[in-house]
């Protein structure tokens, strides 16, 4: 695990932005982990990227609403996020993957019907982690490799993100330029 | 590694290179079509390079979500519409042995605090190593790709370091300007410009007077990294 210090911090605010129930917080801690992703490509710090981004997601559900049972959903999160960090402590980077996973395949448990749901929020946080990272300059087919998914995922999620196609730096060559490269191959 | 510019095309072949992004964005548009067309008036071939294949057909064919656009992109190798390089004589091996190489480079060029930064991967770069070497046969040849980075490795790569500074928003990245020569001389399009080739001889069946205008966007909608400013340039071109 690189950028441990770091990794604590955000672990550590993840448990207290859970305690506050605060889902945007949650967002912002997930994407300040995808900056040092961008550059170690750790895939320990991807992996707690996506996880933070799904419990932003999945905390706005009905289910943690609810006082009885929201609050044992929640319990178990700050209980697992607290694991975590102790684990991250102790170097421990085996037994910080299988809770990573263990969150998954908890929630997906406890919560049954929300099986499909769940899997799905886990499935678009990795695609929206890929484009932060396609964002901040990592190719298409490089960071679809980090996340595991597929450049079918990643095509047309970061497409449509005005931070990649219309950032000035992109345009390398004049549209005339280009235009004329294409019809001459054609002519 | 880069192509040889001082080369003059010996011949009168000429050939295309596809790289992922741009075979995708045809496919996840419907736009295959219009891309058969293309290759009906093209005096070439169109070429993906094997680490290409795996990326839109092999490994998507293994994921239900995908199989139906990896069983599309198959056919194409099947009509011979795509073709592989060794349609061309070109030894596979030969291939993923530069592209090795000259991803190692890339990886190499900038780095961040302690290490460097992993920009790129073997698709892409295939098709610059296939690039060189048809550049080196006298064979004219273009890459079409939709994503930016490699496209901007190729053509500003000051560009990319201010991405990779701004965006990390850091100035500590250390770019190793001297392997800025080996990604020199390589041609690029996007997909935006193959289908404003097809708009503008009637390949698309689709009439309508925003039909341009609907393409560009759903092929920036579908990942080629193009701006809404770009697009504008594109459309007063078809006026003029």
């Amino acid at each position: 695990m690189q950028e441990k210090e770091n990794i604590l911090r955000i672990l550590n605010e993840t448990k207290e932005a859970l305690k506050n129930k605060n889902s945007f917080r949650l967002k912002e801690l997930s994407n300040q982990t995808v900056h040092t992703s961008s550059i170690d490509q750790d895939k320990d710090n991807i992996a707690i990227a996506v996880l933070i981004y799904s419990l932003s997601k999945i905390i706005e559900r009905k289910e943690f609403q609810s006082p009885k049972e929201g609050k044992k959903l929640y319990n178990y999160l700050l209980d697992q996020v607290s694991l975590c960090i102790e684990a991250l402590r102790k170097n421990e980077d085996e037994k910080l993957r299988k809770l990573m996973e263990a969150f998954r395949t908890h929630l997906e448990k406890v919560l049954g019907g929300l099986k499909p749901y769940i899997q799905d929020v886990f499935r678009k946080a990795q695609i929206n982690k890929a484009s932060k990272i396609y964002e901040h300059g990592i190719s298409m087919e490089q960071t679809a490799k980090l996340l595991g998914i597929t450049l079918f995922d990643l095509a047309s999620y970061a497409g449509q993100k005005p931070e990649i196609s219309n950032a000035p730096w992109g345009q390398t060559l004049s549209v005339k330029q280009r235009v004329k490269l294409a019809e001459d191959m054609f002519r | 590694m880069k192509p040889s510019l001082s080369i003059k095309p010996s011949t009168d072949e000429r050939v295309i290179i596809f790289d992922s992004s741009s075979i995708i964005n045809f496919t996840l548009n419907g736009l295959l079509t219009e891309f058969r067309e293309l290759k009906r008036i093209f005096k070439g071939k169109f070429i993906i390079p094997l680490e290409v294949k795996e990326e839109i057909i092999d490994k998507p064919m293994q994921i239900k979500r995908f199989e139906l656009e990896a069983l599309k992109i198959k056919e194409l190798i099947e009509e011979n519409i795509l073709e592989l390089p060794t349609s061309m004589g070109i030894d596979e091996s030969k291939i993923s042995a530069k592209t090795k190489e000259l991803m190692n480079l890339a990886n190499n060029t900038f780095s961040g605090r302690q290490s460097p930064i992993h920009i790129i991967d073997s698709g892409e770069t295939a098709c610059l190593v296939l690039s060189t070497i048809l550049s080196e046969r006298g064979i004219k040849n273009i890459i079409c790709v939709d994503e930016r980075t490699i496209r901007m490795l190729g053509e500003k790569p000051e560009n990319l370091l201010d991405i990779l500074k701004n965006r990390l928003h850091t100035q500590t990245i250390t770019p190793k300007k001297e392997n800025y020569k080996f990604f020199e001389g390589f041609k690029f399009i996007r997909s935006t410009e193959l289908i404003f080739v097809a708009y503008s001889r009637g390949l698309v069946k689709l009439k309508n007077g925003i039909v341009l205008d609907a393409l560009l966007y759903a092929l920036k909608f579908n990942g080629c990294s193009i701006s809404d400013e770009e697009i504008n340039e594109i459309k007063k071109l078809n006026k003029a």
